[in-house]
């Protein structure tokens, strides 16, 4: 046996291991797009069992793409990851350098900062939902409400009576609503998730080179010149990892979804694919194919872009 | 222009004084050097003048103005690390236009000004290669031309060759002397090397625990040290100190004799021992003496065709007129 051979023959069970564990999935729902498989059929019930005399081609595929919801739900998943990483990126690269200086408290503010990630995501939604937007019951409604009568109680003051009866009453937004419930869920997973990119650019500040620091100020770089030029890219591989790892774990977001409007005009690809599941294994399948498709287009070109911006 | 003014300046962090109050003047033009143990405070010296540090109290003046509370980049001081820190991202082209850009001048006359620089520097081949790609004396070289095009009123060097190998040192102590005589600026150059501080000062501060133990001319603080710190430190291999009955005889403490100025014959001299270990470096042998009776071990430097083996008895006789002598406080004696 020569002396490679031993150490291949003990990785052999973790490489089989990982490729068992990424290949069986992902060729099992290609197989799947391409058959008809339902759950139920009273009509057909020959579908219901996975079989290759099923087959339909790329049947699957064209009925995904002529759904209604198909198009809307691609639209969505883009808008929604895309917002929330450029809203994480720059509160969190905001806050990392301003916990950065050093002041009193600063380990309790970093612990506060960091708990949101700890809460379920389930949970999130729910609080944020029916306790901070909710346009009724929740914060929103009573910010809305309060303001409302302020202006109202202005409206009889003197000398400035006038103007603010020009105002017109405000009225709560209504998240659940089909245009604003993405906004709603961009709004709770960025509160979420802020703290990991923070958490990720705060380790990144620590490790920055101060006499560089000290030069520029020589230099004569106040202190935006110092950001732009120093820090900025100095975080940008960082931000290529916050931006990686929250574009993979964003586009399958589905409790958010689930609770702000059951979907309701606010479906993304892993909403839908479940909305397919609950019959048509074979369109779900197609639809997780696409999502493939998909995350692998968003990871190239963001990538790409972050690469370009800041290394100047 | 660039005469530098510091009186009665003091440096504490927190509770410790690092700078005890301190007056120096460096002259127009003057290429000055600080020296000292490591921990004594040069760079802390050197920050402050650069106004990278606070001082505690005193003033500072360049130029008959007072900077002490001016802020750095307004100072019209360049400065270069032991680190070089050089900008990672940017290309070696960009690194020293950086003080230009920040500065607002014309992509033109950037362009130009770093053209003369790279030229002088002999880094035209390297302008659009990152700082990570080059060697460490090209990196050091970078640095220095960023601090060049700045024009600046003194040039401030922290420990600037010691992360490079001992060829390339030398290479770059003549490049640095050489741009002090063509550009006649005022420097100040922090080191702990002798042979850097003896060869390109006009002036060394020799510094211990932030206070000034003697300013003087190279020469100066060889030939008359004026305490036994200077005289320890200035000089390699060190002075040999002698103290007891040898020293009263010629009314001192302590007696101090560089190994360069004591004689060696295998017949007679004033003074017996035994070589315990000899060092041929081919030019000098450095002989390592004991049972002298007078201290531990005198040092001896003597030519390098001389050889000794271990244990050999030799004869030492001092050179009377470069004998230094010191009080019991340490001072010397004229
Ligand atoms: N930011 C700081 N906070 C507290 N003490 C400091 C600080 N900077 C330096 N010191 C202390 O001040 C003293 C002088 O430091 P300095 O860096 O000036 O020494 P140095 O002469 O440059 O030494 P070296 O030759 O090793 O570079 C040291 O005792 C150091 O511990
Ligand atoms: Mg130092």
């Amino acid at each position: 046996m020569s002396n490679r051979t031993l150490p291949r023959l003990l990785q052999t069970p973790a490489v089989l291991l990982l490729l068992i564990w990424m290949l069986i999935p992902l060729s099992m729902t290609l197989y799947f797009s391409f058959i008809r498989y339902v759950l139920n059929s009273l009509r057909r019930p020959e579908w219901t069992k996975p079989s290759i005399s099923n087959w339909r081609g790329f049947g699957n595929y064209e009925f995904v793409l002529n759904n209604k919801d198909f198009i809307l739900a691609i639209q969505n998943s883009l808008l929604i990851v895309c917002s929330i990483l450029f809203f994480t990126v720059i509160f969190g690269i905001l806050i990392a350098v301003l916990i950065n200086k050093s002041f009193p408290g600063r380990g309790v503010v970093r612990v506060l900062l960091i708990s949101p990630f700890f809460v379920m995501p389930a949970v999130n939604a729910v609080l944020w939902i029916n306790m901070i937007l909710d346009p009724v019951l929740g914060l929103q409604g009573l910010a809305v409400g309060g303001l409302n009568d302020a202006i109202e109680g202005l409206r009889n003051a003197p000398l400035v009576g006038g103007f603010f009866s020009l105002w017109p009453d405000f009225a709560p937004i209504s998240f659940r609503a089909t245009q604003t419930s993405a906004i709603a869920v961009i709004i709770m997973v960025t509160w979420q998730w802020t703290p990991f990119a923070v958490l990720i650019f705060m380790t990144s500040l620590q490790s920055e080179d101060q006499q560089q620091k000290e030069a520029a100020i020589l230099d004569g770089a106040g202190a935006w010149s110092q950001f732009r030029f120093l820090t900025l890219p100095h975080l940008s591989r960082p931000i290529a990892i916050v931006v990686m790892i929250q574009a993979i774990f964003h586009l399958s977001l589905y409790a958010e979804i689930e609770i702000v409007s059951r979907g309701n005009g606010n479906k993304n690809l892993p909403y839908l694919i479940g909305e397919f599941a609950n019959n048509n294994i074979g369109a779900a399948s197609a639809t997780g194919i696409f999502a493939v498709i998909l995350a692998n287009i968003v990871a190239f070109f963001l990538l790409r872009m972050i690469g370009k911006t800041l290394m100047e | 222009m660039g005469r530098i003014l510091l009186e009665n300046v003091t440096k504490s962090f927190g509770d410790a004084q690092v700078i005890p109050p301190l007056d120096l003047v460096i002259d127009d033009g003057e290429f000055t050097v600080f020296v000292g143990p490591s921990g004594c405070g040069k760079s802390t010296l050197l920050r402050l003048i650069a106004g990278l540090e606070e001082t505690s109290s005193g003033t500072i003046t360049i130029d008959g103005l007072d900077v002490t509370q001016v802020p750095p980049s307004k100072r019209g001081l360049a400065m270069v690390f032991q680190s070089y820190a050089l900008y990672p991202h940017m290309t070696v082209r960009k690194n020293i236009a950086f003080p230009m850009r920040m500065a607002g001048l014309s992509q033109a006359e950037q362009d130009k000004r770093v053209m003369t620089a790279a030229k002088s520097l002999n880094l035209v081949d390297y302008l659009d290669r990152k700082p990570g790609q080059l060697s460490g004396g090209q990196r050091q070289r970078v640095a220095i031309g960023r601090a060049i095009v700045r024009d600046p009123t003194a040039f401030l060097f922290d420990e600037p060759l010691s992360n490079l190998d001992a060829a390339l040192r030398v290479g770059m102590r003549l490049e640095i002397s050489e741009m002090h005589k063509r550009m006649q600026t005022t420097m100040i150059y922090v080191t702990h090397d002798q042979v850097e501080a003896m060869t390109m000062a006009d002036k060394i501060v020799v510094l211990q625990a932030g206070v000034i133990e003697q300013v003087g001319s190279p020469l100066e603080l060889y030939r008359s040290p004026c305490n036994l710190f200077v005289a320890g430190f200035i000089g390699s291999p060190k002075m040999n100190f002698i103290t007891g009955t040898e020293a009263a005889n010629r009314h001192a403490h302590t007696l101090g004799v560089r190994p360069e100025h004591i004689a060696v014959s295998t017949q007679t001299g004033a003074w017996t021992g035994r070589v315990s270990v000899s060092e041929h470096l081919g030019s000098d042998t450095f002989l390592h003496v004991h049972e002298t009776g007078l201290a531990d071990t005198l040092t001896v430097r003597t030519n390098g065709e001389i050889s000794f083996k271990h244990g050999d008895i030799i004869h030492l006789t001092p050179r009377e007129e470069m004998v230094h002598r010191f009080d019991a406080a340490g001072l010397r004696i004229s």
